[in-house]
This record gives C-alpha cells, sequence and structure tokens, in this order.
C-alpha cells in the first residue's frame, strides 16, 4: 500500500507514516490523555476537599487506583508523547530531510503507544488498575499486594508503552544524525532539534533499562519469578536502582523539548539568538551525562550506605551548575531583545518562573539531611509539578506558537492570553497550596484538620486549572474553523526552516533539496534553501501508507490483554489459568504473528537522501547505523538483567550460591555459539564473492548451529525441570538463572527466524548484488553471541 | 573485509579463549575462586572485543560505532558497580 488517501478520509489517519500526520495523530492523542490524567487528578482533588458530608468521594483503593494512574498516565502517556507530536512534526522540517528515516517505524510507535494507552484504561474494569504509586514500588509491585488482573494489564501496557517509545528513540537518532540537509552541522542544529538529540540519547539508554524492568516485572507477575520477591529487602531495593536508573534520566527526558520549545518561543518573541548558544547546548549535553549520575538520590531514605548517598548529593548539587547557565542564558536573552508578550511567549516565560521554584525547591530534597525530612510529603508533589506541569507549560506554549504553521490558521491571540491568565492562576492556586501544605503526606488524603484550607485552596484551582484547558480547546477549535489563514510565517521573526514553507508544509516537505551549504541555519524569516532547490536527489519514489503499523499494535494489545490473565494468583500458586484470556492470547499471538509477518513482506521505500550531512556516523547506511542503535538498546536490557542477577547474588552473599547446573552445558553452547558466528562471517564472504550455494549453506549451518544451542538449553532445562525438580518460582537464584538465559534463549530463537528468512530470500536470488541484510544479521548474532560470554561464566562457573 | 584465513584464526583464538574460562574453574588447585573469577572475566572482555573488532566490523566503521557500543558497557557496568557498592556495609 502506497497511495495515501485525503486527510477528510478516516482511513488516511490510520494508514499514514508522514511525520507530520504522525505528529497530528501524537497531538490530539496525549491531549486526549491530559484530558484523561486531568480527570484523575480532579478527583484526587476532589478526595482531598474533605468530608462531603456522607464520607468521602471514593474508597481508598479507588484513591490509590486514581493516584497510580494519574501519575502514570501523565508521566508516560502525555508528558513525553505530547513532545514527541512536536518533535514529530517539526525536526524533519528543521533539519531539512523528507521525513523520519523509517516512517513505517514511527507510524508503528505511535500505533503502539496509543493502543497501550487504551490497554491502560482496559485495566479499570479488571478488577481494578494498579494501586501501587506511579513508581511501582517493590513489593507493591507483586501480586501478594496488587493481586488484580488489572495491576498485570496496566504493567503490559507500560511495556507495550515502552517498546513503541524504544523504535522511535532509533528513528529519531538515526533521522538527525543520517538526514540532516547538506551545510547543517550538528552546532547548526536549532535548538529545538538539539534538545530532541539529546533526549533521544537519554532514552535510548534509560528507556531500555525501563524495557528489562517492565520484562521483569511482568515475568514475576505472569510466570511467577522472584525477582522482586518481598522475602529481603534486597527485591525493594533492587527495583529502586533499575527504576530510577531510568526514572532520573526520564525527568530531563521529559524536560529537555520543553527548554526546546522554549529556546525557539524566546528566540521568536524577543527578536534575537539565544545568549550563550554554545554554551547552552554545552551544558545541555553535561546535563544529559550527568542524570545517569545521580539517580540514588531518591532512594536517600532506603538503607544503601552514605558513602553512596553522600556521592549522590555532591553529583546532583553539581546537576544543578549547568541549568543555572542555562537559566540565565534565557532570562538574558529576554534583557538584550525587545520582548512581544504573544501567548506563546507568556507561556514560555511562565514555565520559565515555574522551572525556577521547582528547580529551587528541588535542591533541598537534594540534600541528605533534608530529603529525610521532605521525602514522603507533598513537598515532593509541589516540586515534581512545578518541573513537569512547568515543562507541560512550555510545550502549551509551543502548540500556540506551531498551531498556524500545523493548521494554517491563527488562533485569537486576546483569547489565547486570557486563558494564559487563567491558567497562570489555577496552576499556582493548585500548586503552590501544596508548599503550604507540605507536611501533608504524600499519596495519603487524610491530614491534619489544620490544612483544611489550604487544601481546599489547591481543590478550587484544580477545577480552576481544568477550565482553562476548556477554555484552550474552544480557541484551538474556533481558529480550525474561523481562524485566519496564515502564509509560510506569521511571525516577525523566526530562525527556523519550518517557517520557510507554507502552512501546512506540503506532504514532501520540499519543492527541491534543501541546502545550508554557504549560509548557515541562522536566517531571519523567509530565507530560502539558497538556490540550491532541484529535483530531489534521493534513490527513489517514497511510500507514505501502510496499515500493518495499526494492525501490529492492535493484535499486540489483545496478545498482552490475553496474557494479562493468563496467571490466577493465589499467593505464590498458580491455581488455575483462564480459558477465556487463554483463547484471547492465542487469537493475539496469531493475528501479532501474521501482521508481523505482513509487515516484513510489505514493499515499502522509504529512500534516503543521497546527500546529507552525517557526522559522527559518515558513510553509514541508515540500516546499519539503526542495526547499532539497537544493539545499544539491547546492551542495556541484558544488562538490567545482569545487574539484577549480580544484586540479588551480592545481597544474599556472592559465595553462598553455587552455579546451579552442570557447566558443562554452558561450555559445549559457548562452542556452538562460537562456531555459528564465524558461519555467519562466512555468510557474508560468500555472499560479497556472489556465491548463492555459499551463502545459503554457510546460514543454514548458522540455523544448524543455533538449532544445536536451543537443543542442548532444552536438555538442560528438562533435567532442571523434570529431574531437579526445580524451576524460576524455586527461589531467587534460579529465577535469575531461568529468566536471564531464557531472555537470551529468545534472543537466539529471533535470530533463527531471521535466519530462515535470509534463507527464503537468497534462494530466491537476493543478496547476491546487495548483502547488507546479511551484515546486519551478522551484527545481531554476534551481539547474542557476546552476551552468553557473560552469561556461561556468571551462571555455569561462578 | 578480512580474509576467510583471518576469520578462521580468530575463530580458533576465540575457542582457545573459551576453553581457557573453562580451565581457570577446573584447575581449582592452581587458582583461587577469585583469582580464576578474575582471569575468567578478563578472557570474556577480550574475547568480546575480538567479536566486536572483527566479526561485528567495527574496525571498519566508523569510530564513533565503537563509543557508542562501549558507552553501553559503560552504563551496565556503571549501574551494576554501584547498585553493589551501595549495599556493602561502608565505612560509616
Amino acid at each position: 500500500m502506497s497511495e495515501l488517501p485525503p486527510k477528510s478520509s478516516v482511513k488516511r489517519w490510520l494508514v499514514t507514516t508522514n511525520h507530520k500526520d504522525i505528529g497530528i495523530l501524537y497531538t490530539v492523542t496525549a491531549l486526549f490523555f491530559l484530558v484523561f490524567g486531568g480527570i484523575l487528578a480532579l478527583l484526587i482533588r476532589a478526595q482531598l476537599w474533605g468530608d462531603l458530608g456522607d464520607g468521602r468521594l471514593m474508597s481508598g483503593l479507588a484513591y490509590n487506583e486514581a493516584v497510580t494512574a494519574h501519575g502514570l498516565v501523565m508521566v508516560f502517556w502525555f508528558l513525553s508523547p505530547f513532545a514527541f507530536a512536536f518533535a514529530n512534526y517539526l525536526v524533519p522540517l528543521q533539519i531539512g530531510a523528507d521525513d523520519l528515516a523509517f516512517p513505517r517505524l514511527n507510524a508503528l510507535s505511535f500505533w503502539l503507544y496509543a493502543f497501550s494507552g487504551v490497554l491502560l484504561g482496559i485495566s479499570f474494569f479488571q478488577g481494578g488498575t494498579l494501586d501501587a504509586g506511579w513508581t511501582i514500588y517493590a513489593p507493591l509491585n507483586l501480586p501478594a499486594y496488587t493481586p488484580s488482573i488489572g495491576s498485570t494489564t496496566a504493567i503490559l501496557a507500560l511495556f507495550m508503552f515502552v517498546v513503541g517509545v524504544t523504535a522511535s528513540t532509533m528513528n529519531f537518532l538515526v533521522t538527525i544524525h543520517h538526514s540532516r540537509a547538506e551545510g547543517m552541522g550538528l552546532m547548526d542544529m536549532p535548538l529545538f532539534t538539539w534538545s530532541i538529540l539529546l533526549t533521544v540519547w537519554m532514552m535510548l539508554f534509560a528507556f531500555a533499562t525501563l524495557l528489562a524492568v517492565g520484562l521483569i516485572l511482568a515475568s514475576d507477575r505472569i510466570f511467577g519469578s522472584l525477582f522482586f520477591d518481598a522475602t529481603t529487602e534486597g527485591g525493594s531495593l533492587l527495583w529502586g536502582h533499575l527504576f530510577w536508573f531510568f526514572g532520573h534520566p526520564e525527568v530531563y527526558i521529559v524536560f529537555f523539548p520543553a527548554l526546546g520549545v522554549m529556546f525557539e518561543v524566546f528566540q521568536s518573541f524577543s527578536g534575537r539568538r539565544i545568549v550563550g548558544r554554545k554554551w547552552v547546548i554545552a551544558a545541555l549535553i553535561l546535563i544529559a551525562v550527568q542524570s545517569f549520575l545521580v539517580w540514588m538520590h531518591h532512594m536517600f531514605l532506603t538503607t544503601i550506605n552514605l558513602e553512596i548517598k553522600t556521592l549522590m548529593m555532591a553529583l546532583t548539587i553539581g546537576i544543578s551548575l549547568p541549568f543555572d547557565l542555562i537559566v540565565f542564558a534565557l532570562i538574558y536573552t529576554l534583557i538584550k531583545g525587545r520582548i512581544r508578550y504573544t501567548t506563546p511567549f507568556l507561556y514560555s516565560f511562565g514555565a520559565l518562573f515555574f522551572i525556577v521554584v521547582g528547580g529551587i525547591t528541588g535542591v533541598f530534597l537534594g540534600a541528605i539531611v533534608l530529603d529525610y525530612e521532605f521525602r514522603g510529603t507533598y513537598w515532593v508533589v509541589a516540586h515534581f509539578h512545578y518541573i513537569m506541569f512547568g515543562g507541560a507549560t512550555a510545550l502549551f506554549g509551543g502548540l500556540y506558537y506551531w498551531f498556524p504553521k500545523m493548521t494554517g490558521r491563527m488562533y485569537n491571540e486576546l483569547w489565547g492570553k486570557l486563558q494564559f491568565a487563567v491558567f497562570f492562576v489555577g496552576f499556582n492556586l493548585v500548586y503552590f497550596s501544596m508548599f503550604a501544605a507540605w507536611e501533608t503526606p504524600r499519596r495519603v488524603f487524610e491530614y491534619v484538620e489544620a490544612m483544611t484550607p489550604i487544601h481546599r485552596v489547591g481543590t478550587v484551582g484544580a477545577f480552576i486549572l481544568a477550565f482553562s484547558f476548556l477554555m484552550m480547546f474552544y480557541i484551538f477549535a474556533h481558529a480550525l474553523r474561523h481562524g485566519e489563514k496564515v502564509g509560510d510565517n506569521p511571525w516577525d521573526y523566526t530562525r527556523t526552516t519550518e517557517w520557510a514553507v507554507p502552512s501546512p508544509p506540503p506532504l514532501e516537505n520540499w519543492e527541491g533539496r534543501p541546502s545550508f551549504e554557504g549560509g548557515s541555519l541562522n536566517f531571519v524569516s523567509k530565507a530560502t534553501d539558497g538556490g540550491h532547490a532541484s529535483a530531489h536527489d534521493h534513490e527513489g519514489h517514497a511510500d507514505h501508507a501502510s496499515i500493518w503499523p495499526f494492525a501490529i499494535s492492535v493484535s499486540m494489545l489483545v496478545l498482552l490483554l490475553g496474557l494479562s490473565g493468563l496467571t490466577v494468583w493465589n499467593g505464590r500458586e498458580i491455581t488455575g489459568v483462564s480459558t477465556g484470556y487463554a483463547a484471547v492470547t492465542a487469537i493475539g499471538t496469531v493475528a501479532f504473528l501474521g501482521s508481523m509477518l505482513q509487515f516484513g513482506r510489505e514493499g515499502f521505500s522509504a529512500p534516503q537522501p543521497a546527500v546529507a550531512e552525517r557526522w559522527p556516523f559518515e558513510g553509514m547506511d541508515k540500516n546499519k547505523l539503526g542495526t547499532w542503535f539497537f544493539i545499544a538498546s539491547d546492551i542495556m536490557v541484558f544488562g538490567a538483567f545482569i545487574t539484577a542477577a549480580i544484586f540479588i547474588r551480592f545481597e544474599a552473599g556472592w559465595t553462598t550460591w553455587q552455579p546451579v547446573t552442570d557447566s558443562i552445558y554452558g561450555l559445549v553452547n559457548t562452542f556452538i555459539l562460537l562456531t555459528s558466528s564465524f558461519a555467519v562471517v562466512l555468510a557474508l564472504v560468500y555472499a560479497r564473492r556472489g556465491s548463492k550455494k555459499g551463502t545459503m549453506a554457510a546460514i543454514g549451518a548458522t540455523m544448524f548451529l543455533g538449532l544445536s544451542f536451543m537443543a542442548v538449553k532444552a536438555v538442560e532445562w528438562h533435567e532442571k525441570f523434570f529431574i531437579d525438580g526445580v524451576s524460576w518460582a524455586t527461589n531467587v537464584q534460579y529465577t535469575t538463572y531461568f529468566m536471564t538465559t531464557g531472555l537470551h534463549a529468545l534472543h537466539v530463537l529471533l535470530g533463527l527466524m531471521i535466519a530462515a528468512w535470509l534463507i527464503f530470500r537468497t534462494k530466491e536470488g537476493a543478496y547476491m548484488d546487495d548483502d547488507r541484510p546479511i551484515e546486519l544479521f551478522g551484527i545481531y548474532w554476534h551481539f547474542v553471541d557476546i552476551v552468553w560470554v557473560f552469561l556461561f561464566p556468571l551462571f555455569y562457573l561462578f | 573485509m578480512a580474509s576467510v584465513k583471518k576469520y578462521a584464526a580468530i575463530y580458533v583464538v576465540l575457542l582457545v579463549l573459551a576453553a581457557g574460562k573453562f580451565v581457570f574453574f577446573e584447575l581449582d588447585q592452581v587458582f583461587g575462586y577469585w583469582d580464576a573469577f578474575t582471569g575468567v572475566m578478563a578472557l570474556a572482555v577480550a574475547k568480546t572485543a575480538l567479536i566486536m573488532w572483527y566479526y561485528q566490523h567495527l574496525n571498519e566503521e566508523p569510530r564513533s560505532i565503537t563509543y557508542l557500543v562501549l558507552g553501553s558497557y559503560f552504563l551496565v557496568l556503571l549501574l551494576a558497580a554501584a547498585a553493589t557498592f551501595s549495599i556493602t556495609s561502608g565505612v560509616y
């Protein structure tokens, strides 16, 4: 399928792979989840009003569910996707690309995101959704404490969301590093694109860890493994480490795009370039690196030792320094410029105010002794919202700023300003009141009576805030129908390329090839492409439509929904399997595999630009670059599993454990995998020589060896299950052994499926002129071998 | 791309290194537990380097790909080491 139906057709929105369409879909969906999370917030605030005469609005359990779902929805399903709505729409335009590097993958990311949200919604109707808080701490995340099927569904929804995010991360990394128009060096990129680039770099490592965390937790809940087992403190500390290794960078992942919007808006409405631009970029890079060095400041109240707490405190203070530089650069830009108080500017300026308040109050939490006092109180809630919703404030400004570009219509400026005023008042009433009532325990709706007036002010503020969003939706709806039509650029001063094309931009963005050669990105208003526009210098015609991303996502929803109810828990015993859920799982599995196969078979062309800036990955094919990003991400996934195994063993006493199985199995499989790696190399050699027979024989040998590996694994596991009578649910040592080697075996299985496909295609005559797919398979297969290099000693020798 | 001979030679070295890991723990009269542990980890790192450099052809890619992969390994090491250190008894 390659023809794209018109925008008036529903089908268009189901099949489109165009980055601007996907950007619109993200915008609408993220705003839907804002409303979803917002309604939950209003329920929370209503509960905090106090006794309504005949008791509280919700039961304790329902309140916990509302708090948990509110946090999850806002952090995962609203904030980041809202930012990536702009990233989807604007990054290709800002760097002079036609689309993202992998448009179908981009559509898949969106639909996985959208349907993961549907799955989360379904979880409310499966005996209640998760009620463990958005941080999902162990042991609350285990079935013993959150036994509903809906809790498992919520975890699986998060997992599905993260799969989509991971795909999106690799897509943006390849796009920005591979498709920048001629003459656009990294330092020339607009600051919004810079913020997205650094965001996806952080996401590459952080979300891969969350993916592993999701897998581990799903394994605990569905298969009964014991990673986060509550019998020792190790389980909850392990969760803390893995979650916050993701969770702290996540703060910046959410926040950087907001900063990017602020940079663009401040420039446009102060009429000058950001002061200290290079230093701002350096500060952003430094923060991105530092974000992975401070995660344990979220664990000051746990039993981790004082040395590491002190180190984390020092590093946390360190991370505030580059932030200070950025804040001063923003302020000084305004001082040096001539400000025009439009709605986008007001939002961005408001965001700056919120960030300063949130930042200062966050410094308190970075100090160990103060954190002992503040942690677990409304101080954290207030600080957190000033930062996170402060970031969202900038994004709302971005929506006003780019609305004319996305729709070709202008909103009513006066109404926009009025709406901002209501928003600003509501925001501060609800969140600043939390500082006033900071001694209120977090996640608890009962508080001392003296706090009642303050909490009621907060509740009134929440409803004012909600009303401001109704105003915003009305303003945009009105503008869509009656707004004044705009040309390429409705603003007086802009610095980025999206304003040099019509509003909204045409399907393929450009009449010719954009180039920044001989100039720089720093053009004013309607600068053109410098006269280089000519025919597209691409390798072929681009497709824009595919139904398979949608189909894969729907079938994955069905599959995960089925999985959620497969295991019925009674403490630690599996007491039965629901045939209904088993049937849903079977249907979902068949549909998922079928749609994946169709995705692979579909002829879909997304040509890479022949001329582009690619530093620091010059000379690489985009598929190979994507493969390497995938490998980097997969290293983190396995790394989290291996960390879990090491951490749990260390906590138990390293030398008190002996290998749980005969080392000869591991050694034999080591030789098998090494030989299979050699066979893959030979396949590439034969393909380059144009030998069809040799290539098929070498890939066939790889398959045979891979199957041999699986056979040895089967014998080994059979011995464990049926002779020794143990499984992953026996104890935590067996959990780490079975689940980590099991994940590796799944990778081998996936490799075997790819190898089978390669043999089939080689037989058809493929790869003799273009051996790149074999090379990419080799990179993957060797990685699987490398993982085994470490699993062998960890589980068979040590 | 290297010659088949070179790939075969690397394969033989990898087999020897793999066997070496096993031998460290078989010769427990010669090597103590932590000596064997250290030796095995050293061999694992050497094997990984060989596979990455020659079989995954990092030697032919832009150096930034090597840094990308090393960055991932470093973060895993950081996570595992810092998390594990955090539950040691400490001085205080």
